[in-house]
């Protein structure tokens, strides 16, 4: 495993969103727009580096009994500080995240990453495997954000891209794209173009058909 | 030491928790003061829009806005009595950490309660506008329950007490692209010159169905729904209904409509 395989593959090789399907929550709630996708997704990257790092500083020190609490006031530490942070120089982009960045506590993949990854390799390849898995993760929501913005309110990043007929143009926004179930189609079709492209990422089918061609008689 | 000795548990549990809670209080103190002036800087940005001193699109910086704030006559209210509150600071006041002080707030009663708020608080802000001796707006804050937030927002009234000059909310989580646009200008630029009492002193506004006929009598108390949004619009006006009843700011409109505010006189000129 080298330093680039664990930086770069959680981008499409092993994507926590699209391979994995943690962190949907989020991905659906707060994707209504490019900028909050942006800033959730950066939220959520320094909250996974500060958390795999930390946990992987005092991996030979964790006691079992205790393993996962003390992860979780390690993740719930980095979520405080960064909610802090943003109330204080992005107030607007904090008010829209609202309760979803607290929430980040909850995410899957943090807590996967820590349990997975972090416990049991360096300090180093614990970052880079937490900036990784937030890019992977940033990426989904950006293409997610994008699609939703676009086509649900004509912008990108709140610059005007289609004109609305509202203002004179020739758009209808689609509003159902503002809505969180709009989300669940775009990751659906994002995981299946992913796996159409990387078809190692297709599951073993849950059960197989057997067919017969007549009755206690196997084809 | 063994890692899995409870004595290793108890002094690794307490070293985490030690280090995490100094970064969170060092977090927590450091910048309060700045999240701080972001609420305010916010607020006034919703006051100073309503009061029609500053064009829709000028962008102000924030201490620009901190500024154009202290130039408004700032009153404290006490809405149980009806009356402006002399020895309150308006700084002071935070209406909504009151409703859960005894003291400090009301339970509205069950038939009263159109906005669906349970408490309220006794004192309130409200900002007003001069032009010259006259008084030209006064702005009063309002707030209720939508579909599935509450909804802050303020309104502004003409001179008159009666008439609608501006209204913004400026704070609602409905369903995207239907209830939230409780906060599309074009919507919000509707209230211009509605009125929310006849002239017999009956509260008549409302959002209507679309399409009201401009001329009929009711069209200048009506503001059109919101599509696709019922249980929002409805909620608008129920918690216009409430702020402007009994219970809310309708004892201190009836006294201002006989006692009219008197301009102090330490107030800078806000035309200027």
């Amino acid at each position: 495993m080298t330093a680039r395989n664990t930086l770069l593959d959680p981008l499409f090789n092993k994507n926590p969103v699209l391979l994995q399907v943690l962190g949907i929550c989020s991905a659906l709630a707060i994707t209504n727009s490019v900028l909050t996708s942006l800033i959730m997704g950066l939220s959520l990257t320094a909250v996974l580096a500060f958390s795999n790092v930390c946990i992987s500083l005092i991996r030979k020190h964790l006691p079992n009994s205790v393993r996962i609490i003390v992860q979780m006031t390690i993740i719930t530490t980095g979520v405080i500080v960064v909610d802090e942070l943003l109330q204080a120089f992005a107030p607007n982009v904090a008010r829209a995240l609202s309760v979803f960045v607290s929430l980040i506590v909850t995410n899957c993949i943090i807590l996967g990453r820590a349990e997975a990854f972090a416990v049991k390799h360096s300090v180093r390849m614990s970052l880079l495997d937490g900036i990784g898995n937030g890019l992977g993760y940033s990426l989904v929501l950006l293409i997610v954000g994008t699609v939703r913005e676009l086509f649900g309110a004509g912008t990108w990043l709140g610059i005007p891209v289609l004109p609305l007929a509202r203002d004179g143009g020739w758009y209808i926004p689609n509003q159902l794209l503002l809505l969180p179930p709009s989300a669940f189609f775009i990751i659906g079709l994002l995981i299946w173009l992913l796996r159409s492209w990387k078809t190692a990422q297709v599951e073993e089918p849950d059960y197989r058909e057997i067919r017969f061609h007549k009755a206690g008689e196997r084809l | 030491m063994n890692n899995d000795s409870p004595q290793k548990a108890l002094l690794v549990v307490f070293l985490v928790a030690l280090v995490c809670s100094i970064l969170v209080s060092v977090a927590a103190v450091i910048l309060k003061p700045i999240q701080l002036k972001n609420q305010l800087v916010e607020r006034s940005r919703n006051v100073v829009a309503l009061t029609g001193l500053v064009r829709e699109d000028t962008a102000l910086t924030d201490d620009e806005l901190l500024r154009a704030v202290e130039q408004l006559d700032i009153r404290v209210i006490d809405i149980d009595a009806g009356r402006f509150e002399p020895n309150m600071n308006a700084t002071d006041i935070d209406a909504r950490a009151a409703v859960k002080d005894a003291e400090l707030s009301s339970a509205i009663p069950g038939a009263d309660d159109l906005a669906r708020l349970g408490r309220r608080s006794r004192y309130e802000v409200v900002y007003l506008v001069w032009n010259g001796a006259a008084l030209s707006r006064i702005i009063f804050p309002i707030s209720g329950q939508g579909m599935w937030s509450t909804i802050y927002g303020y309104i502004a009234l003409e001179g008159d007490l009666n008439t609608v000059a501006a209204v913004s909310f400026y704070e609602q989580a409905e369903t995207a692209g239907l209830g939230d646009q409780v906060q599309d200008p074009g919507w919000l630029a509707q209230w211009q010159g509605r009125r929310l009492f006849d002239d017999q002193g009956t509260f008549r506004f409302r959002t209507g169905p679309d399409n009201i006929d401009p001329s009929s009598p009711a069209a200048a108390y009506q503001v059109d729904s919101l599509s696709g949004a019922t249980v929002t619009s409805d909620a608008v006006t129920q918690m216009i209904a409430y702020w402007f009843g009994a219970h809310g700011y309708r004892s201190l409109l009836d006294y201002l409509g006989s006692h009219p505010p008197e301009k102090p006189r330490e107030t800078g000129d806000t035309e200027s």
